[in-house]
């Protein structure tokens, strides 16, 4: 008897302790976290996944994925306060617009409600925790660099540029220019097509400029999400593999590209890292066990003085396979050394 | 029956007020049941978290409405009032950042922008004959046009801290701005009520060729209607240049369903003539109470855009209603 009790509870003993930790788990923080985006957009869709993965994972009460209806900076900022009425306690966003957020993010903070800028930034001086994004300015560059590359060194190339209103477009611009300017007029920048990153408008403008100029232009480096598809796509249909393209994220259209010789590379970013490395940190920050050091090993870029590089990487014929591995490998690594880089821990 | 009633209100002066201000009451009664909606179901509505962030929304909305209120009172509408409030904070933000004028000066010349280009509206409506829509429509796309060409759609935003301060400043759980939007609608109820300015612009409105052959200068009234509303949609702008702190080229762009939604809602009749300054408050507050109380509901962030084109549907409709039955009311006095 004694002994079948001793099996019993040697069973049971570890199945109770598992759901205690398990429960222990699950109610590790009341905090109520969202991550915003600046509007709806299919590159934030990562975001999602993130958010319910970093629940589980952390134990955080709530981490929900929150969009606003159209990508206004009043719209975003009345979501968010519509939030806090209903008791979200910190937030990730990316900038509807990167200083008219600094009020609303101000009014968070006099709440002592931590909020972090994820994917793109806020200009300082901004009372954001930390910035988590694609270095943007560095992504374009190299992007540029393996265009030039792949055109042999020399042409004609087109940027396909985002919104104007997106804090980070500016950026790409002049990094793009950078990267031409590099090669002492061997390569030249015919010109910047801007508002491209909405579907009618991309279709519109990069159409008009294959058709008219498509003999003239050597390369193409698309600095959003949807011109890097709709280049892809009318390349494709163009049947011209002369044209070299690099775009940037992993949208189906653009890897296909890259695998038949439409497209010559992509630059992969890190929306999911974004998203659950942000809401990893905001959880440590909204409980009050963690705060920001100061004397972090912070990039420093035009727009903050407290950015981390999300990672971003080349995707080509070469790492087609492999780039999803390399991105989780990189978002495991961020979020298992941000407690010791960047935060001062009780 | 539109004959009893009359006998009645001069019988009754409570039940002549009453039914006067019929559609004031109605308005008012719905706020209160969403209110009472949003109370019982989100508590969160009433937080002085949520009740700042609305009185600080509204203030700005209803300036919004006064500046194409006092347009429809000529029969008009002004569809560039994003891109005349936009000049104006471009303007504010570039004196006050680039050339170093203080804020008064800078707040000054955005409103005399917004007046210069409300000007130029109905300069160019009264001169060619046209159509309020079509010139106020291309007028819309010019302003804006010009602006991003001249600023090259840079944020001005390292503007003097108090502008943000005085955006962020709460008077208990209510925003100053609010204060300024029900002194703007004190002044045009005196405008409107009291002045012969506004009698002129409301007989424009009412019927343009009577008004011309009693003297009413018709031309000048609209000139100024559009010079106002100009004004208005300036106070708007920089209103909202103190709410976000900085001079963005994207303010304004969204203004337009909610501009003609508070007056519409609020009484004032499209077809011009009449016009309620508390009506296009108690409009912009329904709007606003609806706006923040699906997103603390979380059933705003998409259903918002359907729930006010509805909102705006039913107050055409009701505006044709009350045209109608006015149209009915007046034949039944003069029987």
């Amino acid at each position: 008897m004694t002994k079948r009790f001793t099996g019993v509870a040697a069973r049971a003993l570890p199945m109770i302790a598992a759901t205690l930790l398990g429960l222990a788990a699950a109610h590790a923080s009341d905090n109520k976290i969202a991550l915003i985006p600046g509007g709806p957009h299919p590159y934030f869709a990562p975001w999602e996944q993130a958010a319910a993965d970093a629940k589980k994972d952390f134990g955080i009460a709530a981490v929900d994925f929150k969009v606003p209806a159209e990508w206004k900076l009043n719209l975003q900022t009345e979501l968010i306060e519509s939030l806090v009425s209903q008791g979200y306690n910190a937030f990730g966003i990316f900038p509807g617009d990167a200083v008219g957020i600094n009020t609303t993010v101000e009014e968070l903070a006099s709440n002592n409600i931590p909020s972090a800028a994820l994917a793109g930034c806020s200009q300082d001086p901004t009372k954001v925790a930390f910035c988590l994004g694609t270095d943007v300015y560095n992504s374009a560059y190299l992007g540029t660099k393996a265009l030039i590359e792949s055109m042999g060194g020399k042409g004609k190339i087109v940027h396909l540029a985002g919104l104007l209103v997106d804090p980070n477009t500016k950026l790409r611009m002049e990094a793009v220019e950078k990267a031409v300017g590099e090669t002492n007029g061997a390569v030249s920048l015919v010109q910047h097509i801007t508002d491209t990153d909405a579907q009618e408008a991309a279709d519109q403008k990069i159409n008009a400029l294959l058709g008219a100029q498509k003999d003239q232009i050597d390369g193409l480096i698309a600095t959003a999400y949807i011109p890097s598809v709709v280049a892809a796509k009318s390349l494709r249909n163009l049947g011209d593999k002369r044209i070299k393209l690099v775009g940037i994220d992993d949208d189906k259209i653009v890897l296909d590209g890259i695998k038949d010789g439409f497209v010559a590379g992509t630059m992969a970013q890190n929306p999911y890292g974004q998203g659950y490395v942000g809401a990893y940190v905001l959880d440590l920050l909204a409980s009050g066990t963690c705060t920001v050091k100061d004397d972090a090993p912070w990039i420093k870029t035009p727009q903050t003085a407290h950015f981390i590089d999300s990672g971003t990487l080349l995707i080509s014929a070469s790492n087609l396979e492999s780039y999803g591995a390399d991105l989780k490998k990189l978002t495991g690594e961020i979020q298992s050394t941000f407690k010791d880089k960047y935060l001062a821990c009780k | 029956m539109t004959l009893s009633a009359t006998s009645e209100d001069r019988r009754n002066p409570l039940a002549g007020l009453l039914a006067e201000n019929s559609n004031l009451i109605g308005l008012a009664a719905i706020i209160v049941l969403f209110w009472i909606g949003f109370t019982s179901y989100a508590p969160g509505f009433v937080s002085s978290f949520n009740l700042f962030a609305l009185s600080r929304s509204l203030a700005i909305d209803i300036v919004v409405g006064f500046s194409t209120m006092v347009v429809l009172a000529t029969g008009g509408m002004n569809l560039a009032i994003g891109s005349i409030g936009v000049c104006s904070v471009m303007l504010a933000g570039w004196l006050m950042q680039e050339l170093g004028f203080p804020l008064p000066i800078a707040l000054a010349a955005g409103l005399g922008l917004g007046a210069l280009l409300g000007f130029l509206n109905g300069f160019a409506i009264v001169r060619s004959g046209v159509n309020a829509f079509i010139i106020t429509l291309a007028s819309a796309s010019l302003f804006l046009g010009a602006m991003l060409i001249l600023s090259k759609a840079v944020t001005f935003n390292t503007l003097p801290p108090e502008v943000a301060a005085f955006g962020r400043m709460k008077w208990g759980f209510v925003s100053p701005l609010m204060v300024i939007a029900l002194a703007i609608g004190a002044a045009l109820v005196v405008l409107f009520r009291f002045t012969a300015l506004g009698r002129e612009i409301l007989a424009a409105g009412a019927n343009a060729r009577a008004a011309e052959l009693s003297g009413v200068p018709v031309g000048r009234a609209i000139i100024v209607a559009h010079m106002l509303s100009g004004l208005l949609a300036a106070a708007a702008g920089l209103m909202l240049l103190f709410r976000l702190g900085a001079a963005m080229p994207s303010i304004g762009q969204d203004w337009l369903l909610p501009s003609f939604l508070a007056p519409v809602l609020g009484g004032t009749l499209l077809s011009g003539g009449y016009v309620s300054v508390i009506g296009t408050i108690l409009g912009a507050l329904l709007v606003t109470t609806i706006r923040s109380g699906l997103l603390v509901m979380q059933i705003g962030n998409f259903w918002l855009q359907l729930f006010l084109g509805l909102i705006l549907l039913l107050a055409v409709m009701l505006d044709r209603y009350r045209s109608v039955h006015a149209e009915r009311r007046s034949l039944g006095r003069r029987a």
